[in-house]
This record gives structure tokens, C-alpha cells and sequence, in this order.
């Protein structure tokens, strides 16, 4: 809202220099967004309908600068007469047919069509409006200045002439002001003559009953409509005007009658027109005033700061409520320009605000009661991120919604990505179905610029039909270890499983990998599903693989490097974890005996197998089973390869000897090659 | 026998540049060598002069050529004792680092906000992304057609989803993270000392200062006699935590439909030092957090009592905090995840 400090001034004796104004009006609530010579432009908050006005800030100003305010203008020009609505008695009858409209004011004017006076059309600019012609700046002077918005009809335009506030009808429509169709529906409230509507009742006029130049006769409106009717026309329309705006929120109901009053005068005094006939004011319900009740000792209370009963008085009386004191504080009316306040908090936050929030002694809150643990998902994502960080992945910041080409490929054959009913754009149209899409595109753009190695990671929620879930993804590329001494290889499959296997040991578990078959994005046969035990048997944590070519290409990127990536899902780690012990074991007292073995073995077998089949067939000195080489080439015949494992034999009682250890070993090899067809590379 | 002191000088510099055993042969030879050393050959000179120079001559000669073989002698030992063994490593190169990743400067601001509160004895609190109207909206004062929601333009799902905390199917994504400090008290009786971190959505442009997601870090502290003042010393110390020790605040009087009565946290523009710049659009103060006293509609909703209890609120914009903290003005960085980017921030 802006208002020229000197308009202020018609109402209340403010300072003159807008800074201080606009410093006394922040502080009271009133946000400044700008000062430009004599104009002070504020935010004034949804909730304060009443400060869209000139007159609305005069009052917070007035108060803020404990000043008196003069009272509204035109309120005490009783000279037009109020006269019935009906026909005979007034010049342009006015039947009211809904209750979406509480009050209809209305007065008719003769009138000469030309370009307003300089200071009033200076004024309309400096706020804002742009000056049209005497009529209409008069209207729209008279809603700046006092909130109430209105709105001239040409009479001789208008069917009857007649007013009826109705219900549009089905089909019907309206061309607005700003010369647009609008079609109709029986939800809007429509002005309407004797024939059709003529303006969309608190929204816009039409053009077919607009002032112009060859005008003679105008009926002035000034009503008050239902917020939630005037708010519901105007969204579905997606048509917001300035008097939208102030219906919307709330206008002051005893407004409408005093605007026209004003409107009349400032007609006179320009020398645009005379009043023809009184104001018809079809008012069905009169509003009473709300009353609410201020205890002293709440508002020290809720403020932790003792205000004065005379500041309380002083404040609220300024502010154009009355309080009438009692034994514990005030029963208070509230006026029905104020159609925020409703309890008592309301009042106290009115107290509160011209007492000043900054006199107000900070204090602490005792803490009485234990502090409680915190989310254990907090903690979890902390420590996920801490260690997928520590082992050389970068965390990522991606959207949680994307284009739909983008979600749809990391789903499943069939299955559709999460819509959002009203999306920003295309690009926004779905929420992610997993973290790999977009940390895929965040790949893609840092390898068009000039990375190399890209390895990225997010924590974060995605979205299924089945709901919402939490997920640690992963996607990697490019070299692995860039280092003077030696390069180490390009990113795998192996990368990508390395971090699901860390993930996994920060839960306490062990991941079980397996050949994985219906990962559309993943190339078949360097994909796996990973699984977890658990109390209820194995379950699916996630998957990891290599992302196939095709869908890296049609992000954006093509190249020879493989990219990897994968997936965990964190609660269903969670629940497996739910049995794992943290406990630590005493240290072992013996000595271990390590054997290591070369096998030559079929290369499609699963080196899982050869570690299956070597504990089923061991005692239970042995104490684990480690993979350490893997070799296919020369002095390998084709279609094997020799795998090379450790095995580690330890006994927690007793030393072993080499003998026993030496019987286990030759046990297991026996069982390597009838088992899985393994023969002894070499001792 | 200027020659000597010419021979003595060109000595003293050859010697202080020879930096290496091999340097150091170089200069013995070429003063010592028996065929073509200076100071051989100053020494055969002798026999040539004049007899009755010859005396002087020969001794400053012999003099010369014990100096520099001592000095020769010296620097020999010295660079002997300072030779790198022959296993040594150049320790010049760069040491082989763990290749780490840094945690995004969202995660990190955000995880500064949480310990400041964690340190006044708050809990963390997580929640669903996907809400439900009465968790975002209706118990927050808000009820259908409220005028207010309009601040808060949402995004709705195309179907509604099943929820992921139970109860009421999801139909929304969550436009701030009031929902879970309603399931919170919904589930818990006062008092209550909480923050709720997490992503929050609304229908907004995608420009340099606005985002349609961004991140929240929300309080909420209800117990008997809680008041405004409270409020003030408790966000005074975040925001003295945050910014500086010495950092100015204001609270601003505001509107939030759940909070009655509501401000604002403004701290002094450190750009400007509260003269008024461009950061702060000439007012000298920078908006850090929205707040106020929990509305007593809002209680009632949960089954709080309302005259028994009060309570403050808060909710603090991550990005707009990193933005301040890292000296940037482009809200979309934090979401481009540029290596560029991401590297400069804190390990």
C-alpha cells in the first residue's frame, strides 16, 4: 500500500518526513518496501484489510505517534438523505437476492465526464492508480483513502435502470473491464440490471455499463460482499483486482454508506457532478459489534512484560476500539473494521505491538521436564552422511520433483511416477520415484564441465504409489584414484556395490548381492538386488548396477565411462538392523593360521558359490573368507578363471596346528571339486 | 698480488654457489687440478718473479692454497652431511590423500541451526513430506478458503497417497513443517521443546531468489508461563549463536495464522553495518526467521489446553541463512550441485 505522507496528514499530525513515518510503521507491523520522495510503501499483512487504506495507516501512525486521528471523512455530510431501495422512491432501485452480499449502497449522480483536477490525478499516481477520468479517480480516491471500494455504472447503460445482486446464471457471461469474456458459473455473485449481469459483484465491473466520456448519469456502488464469495470468484477466475483484494480479507461493512457520502462530496468540490436523489442502503442484517474480553493478567502473561493499564486504554483506544474497564482488565469492543481480531490473543497482539516487541526483556524458557531423544532418522541421515563423505562421495542437493521422461525411466515396466495435480512446469511435473535421476543429471552436468571424476550422493524422500520413503542413492563416474604414484582404474560396478556394502556396515549388517532381472535402467548382467537378513528372513534393501548407456546419452551426456549408481532403502535397513549388537566380543587369545588358495573355476560361476561351499564343508575354527584375487589370462584355460581366497582358521580355546588346519583345508578342496568343479591352481 | 685477492674472491663465490658434490669437484679442479688449477698455475708464477718478490709471493700463494683446500675440505663435509640418503623420497610431491566428499552447505547450515538448538536442550524431530490438509493447514488455524493460505500457494498431488505416519491419505506436498510439530503434539502432552528440520514446497517461481522447494528448520516450545519474552532471549541466542556474539536484532510485529501474536527476527545488515545498502534494500536490517506465540486455535486442534499452556514458534529458511553465511545471491547454486560449487565449502 502506498501512502503519500502528506494524505496521512489530512487525518493525523504525523511527522512530515516519510522515513521516520515508515520507521514508526515497520516497527508497529507495517513492513516498508520502499520510500520514494513523499510516499511510503508498505506491506500490510493479510490479516489487516483495514490498512489498505490511507485512513487505516493514519490510525496505526496515529497511535504509534500517540496523536489524534480526525474522523472519517464525508461521515458527517448528512446532507444526501437515505432513501428506501425500492422503485417509486429511488432513482435506480436495488433488490438484493443473496446473501453473499450483506449490504448494498447505492447513490445517483448527474454528472460531467472529463479529466479530474491535477492534485487528485497527482495523488491516484503517487499511490499507485492511474487516473482514468473524474468518476472513476473519484471512486478510486475514495478507496484509498478509506478501503471501501466502489464502483460507477453509466446509468443510461443500465436495463431498467435497475440493480439485483443474484447468482449468475449457468451459461451466462460477462465482458470485464478489462475487456475480456468471462464465462459464468451459479457459484459468482453477479451485479446484474434488468436484463444480465453487469459486473462481477466485488471483482470488476463490465465494459458494456463503464463510464465514458458521453456519460451523463452515474449509479455509484459501494456494497460489502462475502469474503469467501468474492475470494472464490476471483480465483476461479484468476482475475485479482483492488477491490478483490480488500473484499476478500474483510471490508468494513460500515463503510459503504460513509464512502458514498465522501464520494458525493469530492464529486461537488471538483466540479464533476451533484448528487441526483438519495442513497439507497439496503442493509438486511446489521452487523453488531464483537466484544472480547482482556484479562490484565494475560497480557502479562503472554507477553512476560507487565504493560500499564493506561498504555493498555491508551493503545486500544487510539487504535479505535473501546475498552471498558472491569475488576481482572477490559471488556473490549472490537470495531467491525477490525475483522481479524476475534480473542483474546488478537487484543493482546494489538497491545503488544504499539507497547513494543522490543521493550519486551528477553527471557529463557526453564527446562522442565528431560530433554528427549533425538529422531532416530536424524541421527541415522547424520551419520550416513559423515561416511559415505569420509569414503570419497560428494553430497548432492537434487529436486525432489522432475520432468516425467526423467522419473519414468528408473521405475519399473508399467508403473507411473507420482503426479503433482498443479505443477510449476514440465520440468516439475512429478516427484522422484528415486534419488538416482536426479543425482544421473547432476552427473551429467558437472562432466560437461570440465569434472572427471564425479561420485555424488543424497539422503533423502522419494515417492511411489505406495508412498513416501526414505533413500540413500549413489551414482559415480569417471577415474577412481588420480594420484602421481599410479592411476587406479576407472569407476565399476564395484564402486557402486562398495557403497551400498559401507552403508550397510554402518547398519550393522551384511548385504547379500544377487544377479538382478526387471531393473529397466540398469545394464542387465552388472546389476544386482541387494538383500539383507533379518528376523523375517531376508529382505530387499535396494539395488546397485551399472546405468545403462542409452538413458546416460539421453540426459545429455555421451562418453565411454561406465557410470554406476544405487540405491538403499533406509527403513527396511533400519528394521533389519533392529537385532544387530553393537557388543564387542573379548579379543582372541590364540594365535590364527591363514591359508590362501588358487582355484581354477568355471568364470560364470558366482564367487559366492566357492564361499558357500567352502563353509559348508569347514569346521568352525574358520574364521572368515576373503576373496583376494581374481585372474583369467595366460596360464588360465579359456572359460575359467583362477579365484584366489584366504582363509583365516582360529579357535577361541586353543592354539591349532598346522595339522588339523592342514586336514580342514584339503577337506574343503575336496568339496570345491566335486561341488562346483574346482581344481587346485597351486599350493 | 692483486691477482690473489682477485683469485681469493673468485674463489669465495664459486664456492657459494657450488650446491652439489659434483659442483663442488668442478671448483676443486678448477683451482686445484694439477695442469690447469688457478692456483697451480699462480704457484708455478712464483719461479717467474721477480727475485725479490718471489719470498712474498710464494707465501701468499701457499696461504691461498691452504685456505681454499680447507674451505674446500669444509663444504665437502658439509654437503656429505646433508646428501639425501640414497632411499630418500621426494617429499615435495603430494601426499596420497583418501579422496573425501564435503557434505552439501545445506546439510552443513542446516546441522549448525540444529546444534545451537540441540544445545538448549531440543529435540529433533522428522516427518512426512507428503501431507495431509489438517496437518498443514486446518490445525494451523487455517481453515479451507482462509485467506491466508494464499501465502502459501501449494502443490497438491494428482492422487491422493497413502500416508506414511498413518491416519488421513496424503494430498499435499508440505508447505512448511508445522504437520509434524501437530503430529508431535497430537502424540505428546507439554511440555514440548522441538525443532523440525526438512524440505518444504511451495508454488513458487524458480528464479535467483525463490525456489519451489526449499529448507526449513521449524520450533515449537509449549509449557506453562511460556511467554513473548521467551521468545525474544531464545532467538536473541540463536541468532547471536549464528551470526556473531554481537549481532543486533528487532522484532518486527508480523502475521502468521498460527502464531498470535507473530514477528519477525531481523538482524543488522552486516554488509552495511545498518547504514542501508542493496543487500538489505536501504533498510539496514536482514529478516532471518518468522515467529510468535502459538495461536490458542492451534492448541484446541491438538487438545492442548489453551488457558493452562502457551507456547512459542519459529521457522527459520535455511537457503536464505546460507546465502548470508557464504556471500552469494543466486538460490539456485545450492541446487545445481556444481562440483565448482560444492568444493568450496567447509570439509
Amino acid at each position: 500500500m502506498k501512502a503519500p505522507v502528506s494524505w496521512i496528514r489530512e487525518f493525523a499530525a504525523v511527522p512530515f518526513d516519510p522515513r521516520q513515518v515508515g520507521s514508526r510503521l515497520a516497527a508497529c507491523g507495517f513492513e516498508v518496501a520502499s520510500i520514494e520522495g513523499d510516499v511510503v510503501d508498505v506491506e500490510v499483512t493479510a490479516n489487516r484489510p483495514d490498512c489498505l487504506s490511507v485512513y487505516g495507516l493514519a490510525r496505526e501512525a496515529a497511535t504509534a505517534f500517540d496523536v489524534d486521528l480526525k474522523p472519517v471523512p464525508g461521515a458527517d455530510a448528512a446532507a444526501v438523505p437515505i432513501v428506501s431501495g425500492g422503485r417509486g422512491s429511488a432513482p435506480v432501485p436495488v433488490s438484493l437476492g443473496d446473501t453473499g452480499c450483506g449490504r448494498y449502497a447505492l447513490a445517483v449522480a448527474d454528472v460531467r465526464v472529463a479529466s479530474s483536477p491535477a492534485w487528485l490525478a497527482d495523488r491516484l499516481t503517487a499511490a499507485g492508480v492511474r487516473p482514468i477520468n473524474n468518476v472513476v479517480d473519484v471512486t478510486n480516491y475514495v478507496m484509498l483513502e478509506i478501503g471501501q471500494p466502489m464502483h460507477a455504472f453509466d446509468v443510461a447503460k443500465l436495463g431498467g435502470p435497475e440493480i439485483r445482486v443474484r447468482r449468475a446464471r449457468a451459461g451466462e457471461s460477462l465482458v470485464t473491464l478489462d475487456n475480456q469474456s468471462r464465462p459464468l458459473d451459479e457459484t459468482m455473485l453477479v451485479i446484474a440490471d434488468h436484463d444480465r449481469a453487469v459486473a462481477l459483484a466485488g471483482v470488476m465491473g463490465g465494459a458494456a455499463t463503464e463510464v465514458a466520456d458521453e456519460t451523463t448519469r452515474i449509479a455509484i456502488e459501494s456494497a460489502w460482499f462475502l469474503p469467501a464469495s468474492v475470494r472464490a470468484t476471483s480465483r476461479k477466475l484468476g482475475l485479482k483486482t483492488e477491490a478483490s483484494a480488500r473484499f476478500e480479507r474483510g471490508a468494513d461493512i460500515t463503510a459503504p454508506v460513509r464512502a458514498l457520502r465522501r464520494a458525493l462530496v469530492l464529486l461537488e468540490q471538483i466540479g464533476a457532478g451533484r448528487p441526483a436523489g438519495g442513497i439507497v442502503d439496503v442493509y438486511p442484517r446489521p452487523a453488531d459489534p464483537r466484544h472480547v474480553a482482556l484479562r490484565r493478567a494475560r497480557v502479562t502473561r503472554l507477553l512476560g512484560d507487565a504493560v500499564p493499564d493506561r498504555d493498555v486504554q491508551r493503545i486500544l483506544t487510539r487504535l479505535g476500539f473501546t475498552p471498558a474497564a472491569g475488576a481482572d482488565g477490559w471488556n473490549v469492543q472490537v470495531p467491525l473494521f477490525r475483522v481479524d481480531v476475534q480473542r483474546e490473543a488478537d487484543l493482546i497482539e494489538e497491545v503488544g505491538r504499539h507497547w513494543g516487541f522490543d521493550r519486551i526483556p528477553p527471557t529463557f524458557p526453564p527446562l522442565r521436564s528431560r530433554p528427549r531423544l533425538v529422531s532416530r532418522a536424524v541421527v541415522r541421515d547424520r551419520r550416513l552422511r559423515a561416511i559415505l563423505c569420509g569414503a570419497g562421495w560428494q553430497e548432492a542437493a537434487t529436486f525432489t520433483f522432475m520432468e516425467e521422461e526423467a522419473a519414468a525411466a528408473f521405475l519399473p515396466e508399467g508403473e507411473a511416477p507420482v503426479a503433482i495435480a498443479n505443477p510449476l512446469s514440465e520440468k516439475f511435473a512429478v516427484l522422484r520415484p528415486s534419488l538416482l535421476p536426479g543425482l544421473l543429471d547432476a552427473l551429467v552436468y558437472n562432466r560437461r564441465r570440465e569434472a572427471e571424476d564425479v561420485r555424488l550422493f543424497e539422503i533423502g524422500a522419494t515417492f511411489r504409489k505406495s508412498g513416501e520413503s526414505s533413500h540413500a542413492g549413489w551414482v559415480a563416474t569417471g577415474p577412481r584414484w588420480g594420484h602421481w604414484s599410479g592411476q587406479g582404474g576407472a569407476v565399476d560396478f564395484f564402486d557402486a556395490k562398495g557403497a551400498a556394502e559401507l552403508v550397510g556396515q554402518a547398519f550393522g549388517v551384511v548385504l547379500t548381492a544377487a544377479p538382478a532381472r526387471d531393473l529397466p535402467w540398469f545394464v542387465p548382467g552388472r546389476t544386482a538386488t541387494l538383500t539383507c537378513a533379518s528376523a523375517d528372513g531376508a529382505v530387499d534393501v535396494g539395488t546397485v548396477g551399472q546405468i545403462r548407456r542409452e538413458l546416460v546419452a539421453r540426459r545429455g551426456l555421451t562418453q565411454p565411462d561406465a557410470v554406476v549408481g544405487g540405491e538403499l532403502a533406509l527403513a527396511a535397513l533400519e528394521r533389519a538392523a533392529g537385532s544387530s549388537s553393537w557388543r564387542i566380543t573379548p579379543l582372541p587369545r590364540h594365535p590364527s593360521i591363514v591359508r590362501d588358495l588358487s582355484i581354477l573355476v568355471d568364470e560364470r560361476l558366482p564367487a559366492a558359490e566357492v564361499r558357500g561351499t567352502i563353509r559348508a564343508n569347514a569346521p568352525s575354527t574358520l574364521v572368515s573368507v576373503r576373496e583376494f584375487d581374481r585372474y583369467h589370462g595366460a596360464g588360465v584355460p579359456a572359460g575359467q578363471i583362477s579365484l584366489s581366497v584366504r582363509l583365516t582358521f582360529r579357535d577361541p580355546d586353543r592354539t591349532l596346528t598346522d595339522g588339523e588346519v592342514q586336514q580342514a583345508v584339503d577337506a574343503i578342496v575336496a568339496a570345491l571339486a566335486t561341488g562346483v568343479g574346482a581344481t587346485l591352481r597351486s599350493k | 698480488m692483486s691477482s690473489i685477492e682477485d683469485l681469493r674472491a673468485a674463489f669465495a663465490s664459486a664456492l657459494a654457489a657450488a650446491r652439489t658434490p659434483a659442483d663442488l669437484k668442478g671448483v676443486r679442479d678448477e683451482y686445484l687440478s694439477r695442469k690447469q688449477g688457478h692456483v697451480t698455475a699462480l704457484l708455478k708464477a712464483v719461479g717467474a718473479a721477480a727475485p725479490d718478490e718471489r719470498k712474498a709471493l710464494g707465501a701468499a700463494a701457499n696461504a691461498l692454497r691452504l685456505e681454499i683446500e680447507t674451505a674446500l675440505d669444509a663444504r665437502e663435509t658439509d654437503l656429505a652431511r646433508s646428501a639425501p640418503p640414497p632411499d630418500a623420497v621426494d617429499v615435495t610431491l603430494p601426499g596420497r590423500i583418501a579422496q573425501t566428499g564435503r557434505r552439501h552447505p545445506l546439510t552443513q547450515v542446516r546441522e549448525r541451526v540444529e546444534d545451537i538448538f540441540l544445545a538448549m536442550g531440543y529435540q529433533i524431530i522428522d516427518g512426512p513430506e507428503l501431507e495431509d490438509d489438517w496437518h498443514n493447514f486446518e490445525a494451523l488455524n487455517m481453515p479451507p478458503e482462509h485467506p491466508a493460505r494464499d501465502m502459501q500457494d501449494t502443490l497438491y498431488l494428482a492422487q491422493p497417497l497413502p500416508p506414511l505416519a498413518g491416519g488421513r491419505p496424503a494430498t499435499l506436498l508440505r508447505t512448511h513443517t508445522s504437520g509434524m510439530q501437530i503430529r508431535y503434539m497430537e502424540a505428546n502432552a507439554p511440555p514440548v521443546r522441538i525443532i523440525a528440520p526438512g524440505r518444504v514446497y511451495r508454488h513458487d517461481n524458480f528464479d535467483a531468489t525463490h525456489t519451489p522447494m526449499f529448507t526449513q528448520v521449524e520450533g515449537l516450545v509449549v509449557d506453562e508461563g511460556v511467554s513473548l519474552g521467551d521468545l525474544k532471549g531464545t532467538l536473541n541466542a540463536f541468532a547471536q549463536q549464528f551470526f556473531d556474539a554481537d549481532v543486533k536484532t528487532r522484532f518486527r510485529p508480523s502475521f502468521f495464522p498460527y502464531t498470535e501474536p507473530s514477528a519477525e527476527l531481523d538482524v543488522e545488515c552486516q554488509n552495511c553495518a545498518g547504514k542501508g545498502c542493496a543487500l538489505c534494500k536501504q533498510s539496514g536490517w536482514i529478516e532471518v526467521l518468522g515467529c510468535g506465540m502459538v495461536h490458542p486455535a492451534v492448541f484446541e486442534a491438538v487438545g492442548y489446553d489453551s488457558e493452562k499452556y502457551t507456547g512459542f514458534a519459529f521457522g527459520v529458511g535455511i537457503e536464505r541463512l546460507a546465502l548470508r553465511l557464504y556471500g552469494i545471491d543466486d538460490i539456485r547454486m545450492f541446487y545445481e550441485n556444481d562440483l565448482r560449487f560444492l568444493n568450496q565449502v567447509a570439509l
